[in-house]
């Protein structure tokens, strides 16, 4: 995992590069954060010819990997999705080592990420991701018949950038198996927390099959510091894919040419909802609070798909704000099975800023309550009115009653736009109401507590089928 | 001394505000049982945006400050302040140590009147036009007490800068002879300087001086400060070493300065980092314990000043800070160390609105 650099200096590479490329610029060091203890990350850095000479190799890998058949793709990578699953393979191994420095969660929590990413880079969901999206996946390999008498062709292009963000780990690897699947080579420029998933995982495709591996490479660089390789990249590519906040993807966007489609996934928000019906019983109230109280501590919140607050319907045998004080029993009880990780300085000012406005709320007499543990650990604010709303991490969530699950678009209505995943627990028919409620504000996944943190492979990414954004079609008419 | 005068406050302040002392009997602490100002439990800053008024006794109120910046997730910061006098004795009385410590020398008293005659020149609206800023309000202040009778206030509401008379004014100081006081924003100076009528100007007079306050923050465009303050010095011959940067929040009746002008009186060498007037402590906190930060670690920068009486004197602050020397460098708005994940937080809302 540490190689030596310059004879000087080991650290952590950040880079996998296609067979024979190698870094041809004067090798950067940068610390790496504050987790599990301070790793120095050795940079790839590449002159202007270096970079024209690795996405010219990437391009010229693009013909072997259109002549691949698709079944035969899905194998590889798969296999190499099994072995990041495998907690006894040394991928794997090497990944829970590195992780937890890396993007700062705990080695429990870092053991469920991979376990809950990986479940989706298998064969069989890989196949599944594929049949979502193209009924027929043979579209991929040839022209195949169409609905109307036509032949269609999906194609995948020449060569993609795709750029991650943030430090939730395995969103890299998703975007590279997608690039893959549908036969364009490509770069990754993994997100900060990221960067020892993409590189692992490229290196497991190499070790699998060297000839896949020529159209792929993983290359870290911090903010702007793309240099001669992101040039290159934005001007050869044929779409880019890019992961980030709005000024992030608005500046990429001005950089890259208007013939040049971007796919962005911008930061989201996502929330929760308990209806009545479970909410009958003690027991039933609490399984509820399990759920998403898994929820909430997964990737220490910082996923778009972790719920950042619960709305709960009142009026049952256990009211909500019973329901909050289950849902921090649980976040205590987890807090122990799934430590939190190192929190941002930013996240755990944030979350003392909450507590302590809440607490003066609460000594006003609003009826705010504040569960939480000395340390910023977790956090579960109980708040009856319908202040502004401020999404925060660090597992701080806010539990706020709903007089019925009418009033819900009023209070999703705020988040429009900005709106992902939305978990509902109660029966069949509150569920319907909810989703066909959630789908007018904008919400693009409705889920249970338990599956909300891991989407399926074959789910429609913010509202898109993930390959098909990736996709040109071509149609021989009849 | 500092000790028994916050835990008097302190006291004051749990029977003066119900819903502070219920937020401290919350927490179970006895006021009576306290014995260290640094036990005082703090409020924090975003209070002021989501609960102004619990945090001030009831009644009347002479002005109501406010803080820049609405969205759709977060309110201005609103200080309630009952007794404007207790802010102008304050405000002025550290400013006259740290903007003309030449008073101190002598009579040792910042006399109205006392003093060489200073003009104060204010890139700033004045108070009149933006009455809910505690900056414009200081500054009102500062020119009242201060000015020989032909400085004034060079921005408009909107914060449009007049350069024409600006710098019309500067050239009446230089012909004058009276020494300069400026007060502005960096960011205001920078408005200035990107965009100077033509013409030179003439240096200023002896013993001119600049405060600069405030960042960049959410502006399309920031230098370092030494580039700011050597062009400053190019364009009006004040000399880096006269240039003082105050740190100001709406939510303090407090202000912190560079001591440069009191080191400079006093030969020693310049200390560029803040301090304030004896009614304050900072300390620096670990943002995630709220233990004190080893000394020379970055925290969060926690405040007890006195001048609060009438609201809350212990307040916590989401500016990053280290401890110099008995004072304080502030290193901006606190920032994650690490990039966060894929979900949306505050600084998107903001972003996604385009404010500051």
């Amino acid at each position: 995992m540490k190689s030596r650099a310059d004879g000087l200096v080991t650290g952590w590479t950040t880079f996998h590069l296609p067979p024979g490329i190698v870094p041809d610029g004067t090798p950067a060091v940068i610390s790496e954060g504050s987790g599990a203890g301070p790793a120095k990350l050795m940079l790839a850095q590449f002159s202007r010819p270096g970079a024209e000479g690795l996405v010219a190799s990437l391009l010229s890998a693009g013909p072997a990997l259109q002549a691949r058949p698709i079944k035969k793709l899905v194998a590889t990578l798969g296999r190499v999705g099994k072995r990041l699953l495998d907690r006894g393979d040394p991928l794997r191994a090497e990944a829970e080592a590195r992780l937890p420095t890396e993007c700062g969660l705990s080695h429990a929590m870092v053991q469920e990420v991979i376990d809950g990413m990986a479940r989706e880079w298998t064969p069989e969901r890989l196949d599944a991701l594929l049949a979502a999206d193209f009924p027929d996946p043979l579209v991929l390999d040839g022209f195949r018949p169409g609905p109307r008498g036509d032949l269609l062709r999906a194609v995948g292009g020449r060569f993609a950038l795709h750029v991650g963000a943030g430090n939730v780990p395995g969103v890299g690897v998703t975007s590279l198996f997608r690039s893959l699947l549908v036969k364009c080579p490509v770069l990754l420029k993994p997100g900060r927390g990221d960067i020892a998933l993409s590189c692992l995982a490229a290196r497991g495709i190499a070790e699998e099959d060297e000839a896949l591996a020529s159209a792929l490479a993983v290359v870290y660089w911090p903010g702007d510091a793309g240099g001669a390789l992101e040039e290159v990249a934005i001007r050869e590519a044929d779409r880019v894919v890019a992961y980030g906040g709005p000024v992030a993807l608005s500046r990429l966007r001005e950089r890259i040419p208007a013939s040049t489609p971007l796919v962005p996934y911008p930061h989201r928000v996502s929330m929760g909802v308990v209806a009545r019906e479970a909410l009958t019983s003690p027991g039933a109230a609490r399984a509820v609070a399990t759920e998403a109280a898994r929820a909430v501590a997964f990737f220490d919140q910082r996923g778009c798909v972790s719920p950042q607050a619960i709305w709960v319907e009142g009026g049952e045998k256990i009211t909500p704000q019973e329901w909050a004080a289950f849902l921090a029993d649980e976040l205590e009880g987890l807090a122990k099975k799934l430590p939190q990780g190192s929190p941002a300085a930013a996240v755990a000012s944030m979350v003392h800023q909450l507590r302590g406005s809440a607490e003066l709320r609460k000594a006003a007499g609003s009826g705010d309550q504040v569960f939480a543990p000395p340390r910023a650990s977790w956090t579960v604010l109980y708040e009856p009115d319908s202040i502004p709303f401020t999404p925060c991490g660090g597992r701080t969530v806010r539990v706020r009653p709903l007089e019925s699950l009418d009033r819900l678009p009023e209070v999703l209505y705020p988040f429009r736009g900005l709106l992902q995943t939305l978990a509902v627990a109660g029966g069949e028919a509150a569920r319907s109401q909810v989703a066909e409620i959630a789908a007018a504000c904008g919400v693009t996944r409705v889920t249970t507590f338990r599956e909300q943190p891991f989407p399926p492979s074959w789910w429609r990414h913010d509202g898109q089928g993930p390959l098909l954004a990736l996709v040109r079609w071509v149609s021989l008419e009849s | 001394m500092f000790n028994g005068l916050a835990l008097e406050v302190f006291r004051y302040q749990v029977e003066a505000s119900p819903v502070y002392g219920r937020f401290v009997q919350n927490r179970g602490i006895d006021p009576g049982d306290l014995e260290d100002w640094r036990e005082i439990p703090s409020v924090p800053v975003r209070a002021f945006q989501e609960i102004p008024e619990g945090l001030v006794p009831a009644g009347p109120v002479e002005a109501v400050f406010r803080t820049s910046g609405t969205t759709r997730s977060t309110r201005r910061g609103e200080h309630r302040v009952r007794d404007l006098s207790l802010y102008r004795a304050s405000l002025l009385a550290t400013a006259s140590s740290y903007l003309r410590p030449e008073l101190e020398d002598g009579t040792g008293a910042a006399a109205r009147g006392g003093g060489a005659p200073l003009r104060v020149l204010a890139l700033l609206p004045p108070p009149a036009a933006l009455p809910d800023s505690s900056l414009c309000h200081m500054a009102g202040v500062l020119h009242e007490e201060w000015d020989d009778g032909a400085g004034g206030f060079f921005a408009d509401v909107g914060w449009s800068l007049d350069l024409v008379s600006w710098e019309s004014a500067l050239r009446d100081a230089s012909r004058d002879t009276v020494p300069v006081l400026v007060l502005a924003t960096a960011f205001s100076l920078l408005g200035w300087l990107d965009r100077r009528p033509p013409g030179d100007l003439p240096r200023l007079p002896e013993g001119s001086r600049l405060m600069e306050t405030g960042g960049y923050k959410g502006r399309s465009r920031s230098v370092p400060k030494d580039e700011l303050y050597s062009a400053i010095e190019s364009v009006v011959g004040i000399p880096a070493g006269r240039i003082v940067s105050e740190y100001g929040m709406t939510e303090l009746l407090s202000q912190f300065y560079e001591p440069v002008l009191r080191d400079l009186a006093h030969r020693k060498a310049a200390r560029r980092h803040f301090v304030g007037p004896p009614w304050v402590r900072t300390r620096v906190l670990d943002p995630v314990t709220l233990a004190a930060a080893p000394a020379g670690t970055p925290g969060l920068l926690s405040h007890v000043d006195l001048a609060n009486l009438d609201s809350i004197a212990a307040i916590l602050t989401e500016d990053e800070g280290i401890e110099v020397d008995g004072g304080f460098r502030v290193l901006g708005r606190i920032q994650g160390a690490e990039p966060r994940g894929c979900s949306l937080a505050i600084e998107d809302l903001l972003e996604a609105e385009g404010s500051s």
